[in-house]
C-alpha cells in the first residue's frame, strides 16, 4: 500500500508514465460488453486490459490507483471524420485513393482531439462519387506509422438516387466481375498446364499466368505491396497464385473476399432503395452514413434497415419530418427496429468532439436506450472500423484504452479527468 | 362501353359469361392499340418475368365505390379486381379470390388515376425543401438539387451534363435511377389524383416506395422548335422531307432486294434522326405554338408528312380548329393561359376562354395541363401541379363537357405519352391506377381518398399529414395523424403537438 501510494504521488501531468502493470479502481465502470459495474476494478499489463470486474481483491504488489468518483469508459471512436486533413479530395471514380496519404503527424490538433476523450478517429477519403478508402488513428505518435491503427478500414461510396453514382458501383463491381472471370479462365489454364506439367515435368510455369499484375499507382502507404519473387516462391508450394487486380479492381475484388467492407453515404431514404438495387445478389456486408437533417425522410425505410441489422453513422440529433414540426429520433427507432446506431460529432471538429457526449446525452434524454447510446460512440463505430476486436470496450485482451470522467459522461457538466491510451496515460491527471 | 354484370372468377377467367363481349373487343383493339403506340417488348417481357417469378398472385379490391371508367360508363356500386397490379374484372357480385385485400369505397366514386402531362422532375426525383449541407454539394453527381424544384428543362439539361461528367454511354435508365419512391413532392401528387406523370418526354408511374416498374415509356414524346422565320420553316419541312424520302427508298429496296441481291441499302446519312422517328412511330412530335399562323403551318406539315403532332399551348387554336382537327392534332391545353389579340389584325384571337370546348368539338384531342409543372405550396388556390383539375374547370367553363375534360386529364394525355394501353381509363387489363374520391373529381371541393398506384395503396388521405384535418373520414381519436394521443411511434412528438 505504502508503495502504491508512493507510486501514485510521482504520477504527475508532467511525468505520466503509468507503470507496466497496474490495478484501477473506480466508482463505475461502463464496460459496454457487460454492462455497467459498479465499484469496477480493471487490471492492466503491457497496454492491455488483463481482467474487468466488480471490487476484485487485487494481489499483493500490483500498483493500485483509486478512483472512487470517476466513471470510466472505453476511449470514445469518432469513426467518420476528416479532422486534420487537407480538405481536398478526388472526385469521381477513384476507389484505390487513399485517405491516409493526407495524414501528418505532430500536430497540435491531435493533442486537443485526445482530451476531449476521442482515442480513435476513423479518417474518409475526401470526394465525391467512390473517392477512395478511409483509415484509422490514434490522435497521439511521434511519426504517421505510429498514429495510423489500420489502413484501409473501409471503402467510402457516395450513394445517391442518380445515374451517376449508381454507374460509378455498378461499374466498380463489374470490374469485380470480369477479374473474378479472367482467374477463373487462368486457373483453369493453370490446372490443365498442370497435368501436362505432370507427364513431362514441372517446368514452365510462370507462362501460366497471362497477364501481369500493374501495381498500385497512388498508394505510398501499401502493407502488402506485391513482390514477384515472393510470389513465384508461393507459387511453387501452394499450386495457383491468384493474380493481383489492377488498382482499381482490386478494393471491389476485396469486398468480395470480405477483405474490405464498404461504407455507403446515403442522403434519403430512396437512396436506400436504389442502393439495394445495384447490389441486388452482392452477398458482402455493409454499413451506412447518414448526415441527420430536417426534412429526412428516413422513417419509409428504417424497418428495412433493421432488417438487415445495418450500422448506420449520425449524428446525435432529433430531426423533423419532411414538411412538419414532427419530431424524429431516428437513432431511437433504428435500434428499435433493430439496426445499430453509431454516432459521430455533430460537425467534425474538436468543439463538436467536445460537445459530443452531451449531444448524445440530448437523444437518450429524447428515448434513445442509454447503453446503445454508448455502444455507438465506442463499440459500433469500432466494429465500423474493424477494430472491433482491439478497441471499443472494456475487456480482458482488449486494448487499455479509455477515458475517465468525472461524473455521468451525458452530463452537462462532467469533464474528462484523464485519457489513456494503451495503458498510457496520454492526457490529465491520475491522483489519489 | 356497356359494362353489363360481370361474374368473373379469377381461375376460370376465360368462361366469363356476360358481359365478356366487351372484354373480347377490348382484347382485339388492345394488340392494334400496343402497335399504334409501338409499345416496348421489354415491358412485356419484364412483365412475363414477373408472372413466372411469382406463382402466388397478389389481388386488390376496390370494393362499391361508383366506378367512372373513363370510358364514358358509370358503374355505381361496383367492384374493381386487380392480379399483381393490372385490372382482372370490373363489375358487380365478383368473386375475389382468398387473401384479396379490399379497399372500402362505398359511398365514394371512383376515377382513372390522372395522367399530369408535363410535371417537373422534381415529382418523381424529390424537391428539397432545405438548403443542401456542405456534404451534398461536395458530392458533385449529387442532384435534385434544391432550388431546381420548379425548373424541369433546367433539371433536364443538368442531368443530361452529369451523365455526360460520368461517362454514361446508356441513359436508357435515367428516370428510374433517379426515382425518389418516398419524395413529398410525390406524395402531394398522388394526393390530389395523379399516379402517372411526363417526365423528359416519357411517362412515368408514380409508384411509392419501389422503383421497380416506374419507367412506363421512355422519351416518346420529341420537342420541335417551329420557328417563326421562313428559313427556320424550310429546314424542318426539309428534315422531315428527307426522312420521309430515306423511309420510301428503304421500302423500294426491302421490295427489290429479293430480286436485285447488289442493291445497296440506302444510307441514313444526312437523314434527321428526330424526323425519322416520328415518321417511323417510335416517337411522336410536339411543337410550342400559340399563334394562329404557326399552327395552320404544323397542321400543314403533318398532313404532307402524315404524323399527328402534338401542340402545346395553341393559344389561339380556337381559332383554327377545323384545319387542326383534320390534321388528327393533339393540343396540350393550359386553360388558364391569358394572351390578348394581336389588335393589327381584323380577324379573330387571342385566348378564349372556350378553346379547349372548340378544339374537342372539332375533333382536336385536348389534353389539360398544370399552369405551373412543379409543386407550389404558397397558396390555396394554386396554379401548380396541385390544381390539375381547377385547370379542367376552366375548360368546362368554356363549354366543354365534364367527361372530354376528365378525358383531357387521364386518357388523352396517356394517349400523347403513348401509354393509353396502360394507364388513362379503367378496364379489363390495364394497370389498376385508380383514385377514390369523395365527390365529382372535377369538382374544386372534392379530395382525393385513396389513391391506388398497380393495385397497391400508396396514398390514404387519413394516414398522411396533408390533408387529413379537413373534413376527416371518420372522425376518431388516432384517426389524425397530427392529433395522436400516444406518441408511441415517436417518443418526441407529444399530444399537444402542431401540424
Amino acid at each position: 500500500m505504502l508503495l502504491t501510494t508512493l507510486l501514485l504521488s510521482v504520477l504527475t501531468p508532467a511525468d505520466p508514465p503509468l507503470p507496466s502493470l497496474y490495478a484501477l479502481r473506480v466508482g463505475r465502470a461502463e464496460t459496454i460488453a457487460h454492462g455497467t459495474i459498479e465499484h469496477a476494478v480493471v487490471l492492466v499489463e503491457n497496454g492491455k486490459i488483463v481482467t474487468v470486474g466488480q471490487d476484485l481483491e487485487i494481489e499483493r504488489g500490483i500498483p493500485v490507483i483509486e478512483l472512487p468518483d470517476a466513471t470510466l469508459l472505453p476511449g470514445l471512436v469518432d469513426c467518420y471524420s476528416r479532422i486534420g486533413l487537407d480538405s481536398e479530395g478526388s472526385s469521381g471514380f477513384e476507389p484505390q485513393a487513399r485517405a491516409s496519404d493526407e495524414l501528418y503527424a505532430d500536430q497540435k490538433l491531435w493533442k486537443e482531439v485526445l482530451e476531449t476523450g476521442v482515442t480513435t478517429l476513423g479518417m474518409y477519403p475526401g470526394g465525391s462519387g467512390i473517392p477512395g478508402q478511409g483509415f484509422a488513428l490514434q490522435p497521439h505518435g511521434a511519426t504517421r506509422e505510429q498514429m495510423i491503427l489500420k489502413d484501409p478500414t473501409f471503402l467510402l461510396v457516395h450513394m445517391r438516387s442518380d445515374p451517376g453514382a449508381k454507374k460509378f458501383l455498378r461499374d466498380g463491381l463489374a470490374k469485380a466481375d470480369e477479374y473474378d472471370e479472367k482467374e477463373k479462365k487462368n486457373q483453369e489454364k493453370w490446372d490443365k498446364d498442370q497435368e501436362k506439367k505432370g507427364a513431362k515435368k514441372e517446368e514452365k510455369k510462370e507462362e501460366a499466368k497471362s497477364f501481369t499484375p500493374q501495381g498500385f499507382e497512388s498508394s505510398s502507404f501499401e502493407p502488402a505491396a506485391f513482390e514477384p519473387a515472393q510470389d513465384k516462391a508461393k507459387k511453387e508450394r501452394k499450386g495457383y497464385v491468384p493474380s493481383e487486380p489492377d488498382a482499381k479492381s482490386k478494393p471491389f475484388v476485396e469486398l468480395r473476399q470480405g477483405k474490405l467492407r464498404p461504407l455507403f453515404t446515403l442522403s434519403k431514404a430512396a437512396d436506400y432503395l436504389h442502393l439495394l438495387d445495384v447490389l441486388a445478389k452482392e452477398e458482402f456486408e455493409f454499413d451506412a452514413r447518414i448526415q441527420l437533417r430536417d426534412d429526412l425522410d428516413l422513417h419509409y425505410v428504417m424497418d428495412k434497415f433493421g432488417e438487415k441489422k445495418l450500422r448506420v453513422a449520425m449524428e446525435p440529433r432529433i430531426t423533423l419530418q419532411p414538411n412538419t414540426r414532427r419530431e424524429r429520433n431516428y437513432a431511437m427507432e433504428l435500434a428499435k427496429a433493430g439496426g445499430k446506431p453509431v454516432f459521430v460529432p455533430r460537425t467534425d471538429s474538436v468543439n463538436g468532439m467536445k460537445d459530443w457526449l452531451r449531444h448524445v446525452g440530448e437523444v437518450v434524454a429524447a428515448g434513445l436506450d442509454r447503453e446503445v447510446a454508448l455502444r455507438a460512440v465506442t463499440l459500433e463505430p469500432a466494429v465500423l472500423l474493424g477494430l472491433g476486436e482491439r478497441l471499443g470496450s472494456l475487456e480482458a485482451g482488449k486494448d487499455a484504452t479509455f477515458v475517465l470522467y468525472d461524473g455521468d459522461p451525458f452530463e452537462l457538466s462532467t469533464r474528462v479527468v484523464a485519457v489513456v491510451l494503451g495503458g498510457e496515460l496520454v492526457h490529465g491527471e491520475i491522483k489519489q | 362501353m356497356k359494362q353489363a354484370r360481370t361474374e368473373s372468377n379469377p381461375m376460370k377467367s376465360k368462361l366469363i359469361a356476360s358481359g365478356a363481349f366487351a372484354w373480347l373487343a377490348f382484347a382485339a383493339i388492345a394488340p392494334l392499340a400496343a402497335q399504334e403506340s409501338g409499345e416496348s417488348k421489354p415491358d412485356s417481357s419484364k412483365a412475363a418475368a414477373a408472372k413466372k417469378k411469382d406463382p402466388d398472385p397478389k389481388w386488390y379490391a376496390i370494393v362499391g365505390g361508383d366506378v367512372h371508367t373513363g370510358t364514358g360508363g358509370v358503374l355505381r356500386g361496383a367492384t374493381i379486381l386487380s392480379k399483381d397490379g393490372v385490372i382482372d374484372a370490373v363489375g358487380y357480385a365478383l368473386e375475389l379470390p382468398e387473401g384479396t385485400e379490399v379497399l372500402d369505397a362505398k359511398g365514394l366514386s371512383v376515377y382513372p388515376g390522372m395522367v399530369a402531362i408535363s410535371a417537373s422532375l422534381a415529382v418523381s426525383q424529390g424537391a428539397r425543401f432545405l438548403a443542401e449541407d456542405d456534404l451534398h454539394m461536395r458530392c458533385c453527381i449529387d442532384f435534385g438539387k434544391s432550388g431546381h424544384a420548379h425548373q424541369g428543362p433546367l433539371d433536364a439539361e443538368l442531368d443530361l451534363v452529369l451523365a455526360e461528367q460520368a461517362g454514361l454511354a446508356d441513359p436508357q435508365s435515367d428516370l428510374r435511377d433517379a426515382y425518389d419512391p418516398y419524395s413529398s413532392s410525390l406524395l402531394m401528387t398522388l394526393a390530389v389524383g395523379i399516379t402517372s406523370a411526363e417526365q423528359s418526354g416519357g411517362a412515368l408511374k408514380l409508384k411509392r416506395g419501389e422503383i421497380d416498374g416506374v419507367v412506363m415509356r421512355e422519351r416518346f414524346l420529341s420537342s420541335f422548335t417551329w420557328s417563326s422565320a421562313s428559313s427556320g420553316k424550310t429546314q424542318l419541312r426539309d428534315k422531315f422531307a428527307g426522312a420521309a424520302r430515306y423511309l420510301r427508298e428503304k421500302r423500294d429496296w426491302e421490295v427489290r432486294k429479293e430480286k436485285e441481291k447488289d442493291l445497296p441499302e440506302p444510307s441514313k446519312k444526312g437523314v434527321d434522326a428526330k424526323s425519322l422517328a416520328v415518321l417511323e412511330g417510335s416517337a411522336r412530335a410536339k411543337f410550342n405554338a400559340n399563334d394562329r399562323d404557326d399552327l395552320l403551318g404544323i397542321a400543314r406539315l403533318a398532313q404532307e408528312f402524315g404524323f399527328r403532332p402534338v401542340i402545346e399551348g395553341c393559344v389561339e387554336g380556337w381559332t383554327v380548329a377545323e384545319e387542326l382537327g383534320r390534321a388528327g392534332a393533339y393540343a396540350i391545353i393550359y386553360p388558364r393561359q391569358r394572351r390578348d389579340k394581336d389588335e393589327n389584325v381584323v380577324r379573330a384571337g387571342g385566348s378564349s376562354i372556350e378553346n379547349a370546348a372548340i378544339l374537342h368539338a372539332h375533333g382536336v384531342q385536348v389534353a389539360i395541363g398544370p399552369s405551373a409543372n412543379g409543386i407550389d405550396l404558397g397558396g390555396i388556390s394554386g396554379r401548380d401541379l396541385l390544381h390539375i383539375t381547377v385547370d379542367a374547370d376552366f375548360a368546362v367553363r368554356g363549354g366543354m363537357s365534364d367527361a372530354a375534360a376528365l378525358a383531357g386529364l387521364t386518357t388523352v394525355p396517356a394517349r400523347i405519352l403513348g401509354v393509353d394501353h396502360r394507364v388513362g381509363s379503367i378496364e379489363k387489363g390495364k394497370d389498376c391506377d385508380v383514385i377514390v374520391t369523395d365527390g365529382d373529381v372535377l369538382h374544386y371541393e372534392t379530395l382525393v381518398q385513396y389513391t391506388v398506384v398497380a393495385g397497391k395503396l400508396a396514398y390514404d388521405k387519413q394516414k398522411e399529414l396533408l390533408f387529413a384535418h379537413i373534413r376527416p373520414r371518420d372522425l376518431k381519436e388516432g384517426n389524425i395523424p397530427g392529433l395522436e394521443s400516444a406518441p408511441s411511434e415517436s417518443a418526441t412528438s407529444g399530444p399537444g403537438e402542431q401540424k
